[in-house]
């Protein structure tokens, strides 16, 4: 440190002053270290992102952050050390009551023009951000093939929500009934309503050889707009009707949407009789269950 | 800066006129010393505690009915476990980065304490805690407390055998209060231990409660500083109760910040790999009646452990109400120590009858009251906090537990007077060699009782 100006003692006059400066310790050297330093932590940022997101070793990861961590904070040190003055200075401290000194010492601006050091710093600054951000995607598993299907299997049983198996009869004309796989019961995506409708009435798009007496139908009760359960059923028209955003579906006709903000149709279960005359499904459902995905 | 930052900026300024306060703020001179970083290691530590808290908060299930884990650990497939340690299994084995961040949270925890111990240990020492200061001195006692609070929650809630029985503690201690105990403790706990309400609890306590509380009185205890300005040493030829030397927040201050922060999480980052912070899946989960051995608290807890081990077998059956030594040890003697923390500015005021406002530090040893003080206090606290690994000891040493239980009681008494009494007698001494009187040493003609011009 250089005083400047002499020794403090000659501060009386009120005023905040520089009292000692120290030139920046800028160097080829220096920058080289900065640049050097840089490239590490913005490498080490990078590793630990697609280490953490590849499931690599603890050691790896762990040890790409902290390194990335460790030469970001000595590039900043140097970049500092090489670009600006050390700067001591005084000012009045404020007694109670005072308002604050209206007056302050000049900025401490940075010495000569350096923008490739500034840069590589935010640069690396911005990828050991980026490789933070890994740890969002770890949050949720992979979608794989979650969405595409649901809990049915050929020869799967179809039970009530008590758990028991049902027959063709149990669902007199013009009733409904929900029900869900052997095993699976409450597993969302695979809710069928079954539904009664007049002999001979259904046609195409419906699966007719699915169709069980010629008037026993299942549809999954998930809407195809936003998943609420498709739970009304109105008997005159054979429609079923989704309570939150009024999408209805003709059971008829294979459930395609007649009203509402439903686009597609619910996917029909195919389903049959087992040599003990209870509902099985023949396979899981053909068409997507429940609301589009991106 | 290019011209897309400039527009950004100068429509802000438009906007917001912050130019003026900025470059007011950018050249508010800051007193400068490495001990004055220690608060700040406590900030940065909270940073990082906040951050990884939040994706531990993501996994963590903050319950404890039991659960079948069918993760990759070999150790647990298949075994029902609370669902608090299950999600902790679970985070550790089969989460990626899952271990990395319950390693860097829980290094951040020891740091984030033992950053404010330290602190309060400078603050003690060089009197910064003096008039007009007191107020931010008791700020950061409670702040102290309530970071306690916060890492003993945080060590709760694993529900490992460990956490189980340190909650077991608690519970005892809340019990051991004279007339409301009972009602304390179900308060707190919902019913008798170990109720399936205590860790949703904890949790709310440890993930909202306590981190808004703390963040609030930080706000404030920082927005002290900024009002009063920093304390500063003294320093030749500058009047420092008039004056604030130091550097400029623009751009060493600054600097030293942001390095510090990075230097923070790049030491946490590399102390998960090297030292196995919080594998409490060792330990088992918490099952009632069975612990191991070693069954020591977190660190900053031994000293109220060691209390609890040394102090006789006490419990008077007076007649309506019941004192335990888990009072007289747990609760009294803890509630003492921080009084006396929270006391010491106004008996040293009234001992040496200062007036006035004091910006300027000193050397402990010029003032024998506070210097004796500090010694026996801390040494005291040290003590105790050794007693808290009796056992170990036991087991290095091959000495019985029993005599280092007794030794142990003795040394509690008998260490920290005897410091006490060779400080205060030493730093006399040294005073009268140099023909100072207390304080002193004060920049300019001040004497003890001089009041700040």
């Amino acid at each position: 440190m250089t005083p400047v100006g002499g020794q403090p003692a000659g501060h009386d006059d009120g005023r905040p002053r520089v009292i000692a400066e120290r030139p920046p310790a800028g160097s080829q050297v220096n920058d080289a270290l900065i640049i050097g330093a840089s490239a590490v932590a913005g490498l080490g940022g990078v590793v630990f992102g697609v280490a953490l997101l590849a499931g690599a070793p603890l050691a790896i990861y762990g040890g790409a952050l902290a390194i990335s961590l460790l030469a970001l904070a000595g590039a900043v040190r140097r970049y500092f050390a090489g670009r600006f003055p050390d700067v001591e200075a005084i000012e009045p401290r404020a007694e109670l009551g005072d308002a604050e000194p209206a007056e302050a010492i000049a900025v401490v601006e940075a010495v000569g023009r350096r923008p490739l050091l500034a840069r590589m710093l935010l640069g690396a600054a911005a990828l050991i951000g980026l490789g933070l951000a890994a740890p969002v995607a770890v949050l949720g598993p992979s979608p794989g093939q979650a969405l595409r299907r649901t809990a049915w299997r050929r020869g799967m049983r179809l039970v009530t929500t008590d758990g028991q198996p049902i027959r063709p009869d149990d669902v007199a004309s013009g009733g409904v009934a929900s029900v869900w796989p052997e095993g699976e019961i409450f597993t969302e995506t695979a809710a069928v309503i079954l539904v009664r409708v007049t002999p001979g009435s259904a046609q195409p798009p419906t699966v007719l050889e699915w169709v069980v007496d010629d008037s026993l139908i299942a549809y999954s009760k998930v809407c195809t707009h936003a998943g609420c359960p498709v739970a009304l059923f109105r008997e005159e028209d054979s429609a079923l009707f989704c309570p939150c955003h009024q999408s209805t579906f003709d059971t008829t006709r294979g459930a395609a949407p007649t009203f509402g903000p439903a686009a597609r149709a619910l996917p029909q279960l195919p389903m049959g009789v087992d040599a003990d005359g209870f509902l099985i499904a023949l396979d899981d459902f053909r068409a997507q269950v429940g609301p589009a995905f991106g | 800066m290019t011209p897309l930052f400039a527009l950004l900026l100068s429509t802000l300024d438009e906007r917001l006129r912050l130019r003026q306060p900025a470059r007011k703020t950018l050249n508010k001179v800051f007193p400068h010393h490495w001990s004055f970083l220690l608060g700040e290691v406590a900030l940065f530590s909270l940073v990082m505690l906040v951050l990884t808290g939040i994706f531990l908060t993501m996994f963590y299930r903050p319950s404890t009915d039991l659960v079948v884990y069918t993760g990759s650990s070999a150790l647990y497939h298949g075994q029902s476990l609370p669902a608090a340690f299950e999600s902790i299994v679970r985070l550790t084995y089969d989460v990626n980065g899952g271990l990395l961040f319950r390693r860097i949270h829980r290094g951040a925890a020891h740091l984030f304490i033992a950053s404010i111990i330290l602190h309060l240990l400078r603050v003690v020492l060089t009197g910064a805690f003096r008039r007009p200061r007191e107020l931010n001195y008791h700020l950061g006692l409670v702040l102290l407390l309530l970071a306690f609070a916060l890492g003993f929650t945080g060590y709760s809630l694993p529900f490992d055998s460990l956490a189980g029985t340190g909650i077991r503690v608690a519970y005892s201690e809340l019990l051991s209060f004279p007339l409301v105990g009972d009602r304390l403790a179900f308060w707190i706990f919902g019913g008798p231990f170990p109720t399936g309400d205590v860790i949703p609890r904890f949790f709310v306590f440890h993930v909202l409660l306590l981190p808004a509380i703390i963040g609030l009185l930080i706000a404030g205890h920082l927005g002290i500083v900024a009002r009063q300005r920093h304390t500063q040493f003294p320093r030749f030829g500058i009047d420092g109760h008039r004056w604030v030397y130091g550097k400029p927040l623009w751009p060493w201050q600054f600097a030293e910040s942001t390095t510090l922060v990075l230097w923070l999480g790049g030491v946490l980052a590399a102390s998960a790999l090297l030292v196995p912070w919080a594998d409490v899946t060792l330990l088992g989960p918490y099952r009632p009646g069975i612990v191991g051995n070693n069954a020591q608290p977190d660190w900053y807890l031994f000293w109220v452990e060691g209390a609890l081990r040394i102090f006789p077998p006490l419990e008077w059956d007076l007649p309506g109400v019941t004192i335990a030594g888990t009072f007289v040890a747990g609760v009294l003697l803890p509630g003492i120590v921080v009084a006396g923390l929270a006391a010491y500015p106004f008996i040293e005021r009234k001992v040496y009858d200062l007036r006035g406002d004091w910006h300027v530090l000193s050397n402990p040893l010029e003032i024998p009251l506070r210097a004796g003080a500090a010694m026996g206090f801390f040494s005291f606290l040290l003590v105790l906090s050794a007693a808290a690994t009796n056992d170990i000891l036991s087991l290095m040493t091959g000495i019985p537990v029993e005599t280092i239980t007794v030794i142990f009681r003795v040394a509690a008494l008998a260490v920290p007077t005897a410091l006490t009494v060779a400080v205060v007698a030493y730093s006399r001494r040294r005073l009268r060699a140099r023909g100072l009187e207390v304080g002193s040493s004060e920049a300019g003609p001040r004497r003890a009782g001089d009041p700040a011009p």
